[in-house]
């Protein structure tokens, strides 16, 4: 008995050794430099020495905040993070569902196998290869985009799509559907192959056209998956696909290219203004997390089951 | 076949053709002459075959760097990162695991809350990992996401197993490395697949926390290359076909070979990166 009760313990000891390690992953990883961010309440710009930073700089309280808040260039990088992010909402979150319902009526197997290859393929490229590819075919002068849009007569000289900061939010829209449609309609095509065959049958026999079972089978039958998708999509408000912006930014659309995470990475690691740069990720974290809480607590009210928990 | 699936037909292959075409653009301007090139109309096929621009991006030392570090990095990151979550994701399911709550919470919580990229930058600095190697994988060595993926998965393994296991003596660790790790591969091959992609294709960790040049990923390297105005100098190439390039058309070349290596394993794993999402949805 006594034997029995020793081997549990070395059990237990065992498994607590394994989930250990991913704490002190996170330790170091995550939650060090949560503590990192007092430098957010001190003055540690330009002190090269961190630990000093850190430890021995004056507490300046909320001075740094307010000296981006009060920044007429933030106010810009806030407008960039926010307008880039609810344009690709409006545009960018709904395309994959309706290219899944279009897919969704293809009855073909061959056919749909193949759309979804090639339309997939795009998300494996690198983002700084995508740019490459982007930039080789909005060309001034080698193109073909420039060349279809002057010989159309769309425009009258060409177009410096890749410098022109007005294009800026545009490419990252178009390019992000490029990149992301097909493969964010693998979720909803999987929720879509889970409704009842007999409910489009039924409907059939009833005479509903394909319009009348799209709307009220399909997409009534995805709607928690759409629902869930927003919700995460909602609170990452101030989050930008920085792999994407960094690899299209240059420095004439910086206007319009700017955002959180750019800002944050020119003055804290190209300036070493780590207080200021620290702050300004500070806001963005807190009010992250401040946007999940609130749609999570909407989520659990319109469906009586949260997101997160 | 009616009206309307000829229509939705077309759309879905108007947008599959958006989705293959610039390929296909930027392999017809690597194979085309540089300064032919500069006149533009080269759409659909070479109008002057040449393949000096890849002469010129194959003897350009900084891609085959970039492809040692890159390599290095996906071969160990991964290999790393499939052992150490899978590690904790099983310690994580056990139900002999105490304070469970506890150590949930402290996984969760890094997912919502973060103290953002210059503290990050901070600890990396201190601990020594800037303009290192090792600043590609230590980092990525564990996912909260992929520790509850892997989890879901060992969940459904039957109980049995453990208890039989038990009953012969091995410990925990015997156990994780004789059982669990054979019977789980179906995951880890899908894991392995997301670490992989995300190790060749990423740049940023390069432009961050690296400023020695022999330690840039493939990914970065291209980038500088892509953004360099004028033609890389420095290989050995004769004058007279130096005289005929174009960086345009070489940064295309570079774009091909640095890509070279998901394109020609796409057609193979592409189902099983489909397959994978699956598995990342049944969490929810």
């Amino acid at each position: 008995m006594k034997k029995k009760k020793a081997k549990f313990t070395k059990a237990k000891f065992e498994i607590t050794v394994m989930a250990s390690l991913g704490v002190i992953f996170l330790v170091v990883f995550a939650y060090l430099p949560m503590f990192g961010l007092v430098l957010a309440f001190k003055d540690g710009d330009h002190v090269l020495n961190i630990s000093r930073a850190i430890f021995a700089s004056d507490w300046v309280g909320f001075d740094n905040f307010r000296q981006f808040l009060y920044d007429k260039d933030f106010l810009n990088v806030l407008v960039n993070t926010i307008g880039l992010n609810l344009l690709q909402l409006a545009i960018n979150f709904p395309a994959p569902i309706l290219f899944a319902l279009l897919l969704n009526e293809v009855q073909n197997g061959k056919c749909k196998k193949a759309i979804q290859a090639f339309t997939y393929l795009p998300h494996f490229l690198s983002w700084v290869s995508f740019a490459g590819i982007v930039f080789a075919l909005v060309n001034m002068d080698t193109g073909i985009v420039n060349a279809a849009l002057l010989k159309l007569g769309l425009v009258k000289e060409a177009v410096d799509f890749k410098g022109d900061p007005a294009y800026f939010w545009g490419m990252i829209v178009l390019t992000s559907l490029l990149k992301g449609i097909g493969w964010g309609s693998i979720i909803y095509l999987a929720a879509l192959a889970g409704v009842d065959p007999t409910l489009y049958e039924a409907a059939t026999m009833d005479g509903a056209n394909r319009l009348h079972k799209a709307i009220h089978i399909s997409i009534p039958s995805i709607a928690p998956t759409i629902v869930l998708f927003f919700i995460m999509q909602l609170s990452s408000l101030l989050n930008n696909g920085t792999e994407q912006i960094l690899a299209f930014q240059t420095q004439s659309n910086l206007d319009r290219s700017e955002v959180i995470d750019t800002f944050v990475l020119k003055y804290g690691i190209r300036k070493n203004m780590y207080s200021y740069a620290s702050a300004v990720g500070f806001f963005k974290s807190a009010i992250s997390l401040l946007l999940i809480s609130v749609s999570n607590f909407v989520c659990k009210k319109i469906t009586g089951q949260g997101v997160i928990y | 076949m009616g009206v309307v699936d000829v229509l939705i037909l077309a759309v879905l292959i108007l947008f599959s053709f958006c989705c293959l075409y610039p390929i296909w653009y930027v392999l017809v301007g690597s194979f085309n002459e540089g300064i032919d090139y500069t006149a533009g109309g080269v759409y659909f096929w070479p109008r002057v075959f040449s393949l000096d621009n890849y002469a010129l991006v194959v003897t350009d030392i900084r891609i085959w760097k970039g492809y040692l570090v890159t390599i290095g990095r996906t071969v160990i990151g991964t290999l790393l990162h499939l052992f150490f979550t899978s590690l904790v994701a099983y310690g994580m399911g056990r139900r002999e695991l105490p304070c469970k709550k506890f150590f949930n919470f402290v996984n969760i919580f890094t997912m919502f809350f973060g103290g953002g990229l210059i503290p990050y930058f901070l600890v990396l600095k201190i601990l020594g990992f800037l303009n290192t190697f090792w600043v590609y994988v230590i980092p990525c060595m564990y996912s909260v996401y992929n520790m509850i993926v892997i989890r879901t998965f060992i969940a459904g393994l039957p109980e049995d197993l453990h208890e039989s296991a038990v009953m012969d003596g091995a410990g925990e660790f015997r156990i994780y490395f004789m059982i669990i790790l054979p019977l789980i591969k179906p995951v880890l091959a899908t894991v392995a697949l997301w670490t992989i992609v995300w190790h060749w294709n990423s740049y940023l960790d390069s432009m961050y926390y690296v400023t020695n040049s022999d330690l840039y990923s493939l990914q970065y390297v291209l980038m500088r290359i892509i953004n360099e105005s004028s033609t890389p100098t420095g290989s050995n190439l004769p004058p007279d076909v130096f005289e005929r390039m174009n960086p345009k058309t070489v940064s295309l070349a570079a774009i091909i070979v640095s890509t070279l290596p998901v394109l020609a394993a796409y057609p193979f794993l592409q189902k099983y990166f489909a397959n994978g999402v699956m598995v990342g949805s049944l969490k929810g």
